[in-house]
């Protein structure tokens, strides 16, 4: 019954991606059809077009598999296996270096933009 | 009957490595290098090759589609809150995203990486199905994007508590935003190890960075490279 009413949804946010697809073909801009797909999705959501119900179990349960979507292209990574090996050990430490640069710098003017903007909030 | 057997396969495996991570939480677990590493073992062993298996797994791939679309949910649910902190948070993702663009392509330079590597590592701060999307527009190998995103999070899910720490970052809205600029899903799932407010913000950060990064794709990083 459950996994039914996730199917439908699921089915049902596919028009949204289909709308979108049909978007981009007359808008010429370099952005995905499932971009477009998201905006008009939320655009229906805010006009109440449509009802947050109809959708919600099926976009939560597509938000908390997200990662399973992406297992298959992990595994393509085979068909790469001997330049990574070659160059692994750096790339690691280049998204670490990089990463605690990203999340350092974001969290300082975060954290200053808040604190100026004064303290009440949260 | 591939097909079937490849789909279920994954996601058993993927359940598995979950509940395996849940029990030992230690970064090299991490379900999104344990799944895909015992994937790798369990075709091998079977003799399925790794074209084959990514042809009849395209059905979950293609999830990533409608679930780029879902992500219209989390914004409008969180509508109130985006609103309210609307300055900051694009102030502080346009910021990420610069320094993550930036910085990978400085590093990627000194230990000279590959061309097609290179476009494939810049986009890696972002959720996957975003990224592939800017690695497809810059000349990037998706493959090579989608591990490069992985290991961002699983990374940034390790350094992140430190960074926070070391800085010694307070407001629920720095932390939630740094997690997601930074590390994306992986990010998001950290936050909610601090509390509710900071997994919305990550969440909201993680979508920002991904249109940010999405339109800097289209018009700062071909002007780079």
């Amino acid at each position: 019954m459950k996994i039914g009413v996730i199917i439908l949804q699921i089915l049902f946010i596919h028009v949204f991606l289909f709308l979108g697809a049909a978007l981009k073909e007359i808008v010429a801009l370099p952005i995905p059809a499932s971009m477009f797909g998201l905006f008009l999705l939320f655009l229906a959501l805010c006009l109440h077009i449509i009802k947050l119900e109809w959708i919600e179990k099926g976009a939560n349960w597509l938000l908390a598999e997200l990662l399973l979507f992406f297992v298959p292209s992990a595994v393509g990574i085979v068909n790469y296996d001997e330049i990574i090996s070659f160059q692994g050990a750096e790339i690691v430490v280049l998204i670490g270096v990089s990463t605690v640069m990203v999340m350092g710098m974001t969290a300082l003017i975060a954290e200053k933009v808040t604190k100026r903007k004064g303290s009440e909030q949260l | 009957m591939m097909m079937v057997l490849c789909i279920l396969g994954t996601y058993l495996i993927y359940r598995l490595s979950k509940k395996i991570y849940g029990k030992w939480p230690f970064p090299l677990f991490h379900h999104l290098l344990l799944a895909p590493t015992l994937l790798i073992v369990a075709i091998s062993v079977m003799h399925v090759s790794a074209n084959q298996y990514l042809d009849a797994t395209k059905w979950l791939t293609h999830m990533l589609g409608p679930a780029t679309v879902a992500f219209a949910v989390p914004i409008y649910k969180h509508l109130p809150t985006v609103k309210k902190y609307l300055g900051t948070i694009i102030i502080s993702t346009i910021t990420g995203s610069l320094v993550a663009i930036f910085s990978t392509f400085a590093l990627s330079k000194i230990i000279h990486l590959k061309y097609d590597f290179m476009t494939s590592i810049l986009p890696r701060s972002i959720t996957t199905p975003f990224a592939i999307e800017v690695s497809k527009e810059i000349g990037g190998l998706p493959t090579l994007t989608t591990v490069f995103v992985i290991l961002t999070g699983v990374i940034g899910g390790v350094v992140g508590p430190s960074v926070i720490k070391w800085l010694s970052i307070q407001t629920p809205i720095a932390k939630g935003l740094a997690l997601g600029m930074g590390a994306h899903g992986a990010g998001t799932n950290k936050a909610l190890e601090y509390g509710e407010q900071e997994a919305t913000f990550s969440s909201l950060a993680m979508i920002f960075a991904a249109f940010i990064t999405l339109l800097l794709g289209a018009l700062l990083i071909p002007a780079m490279i």
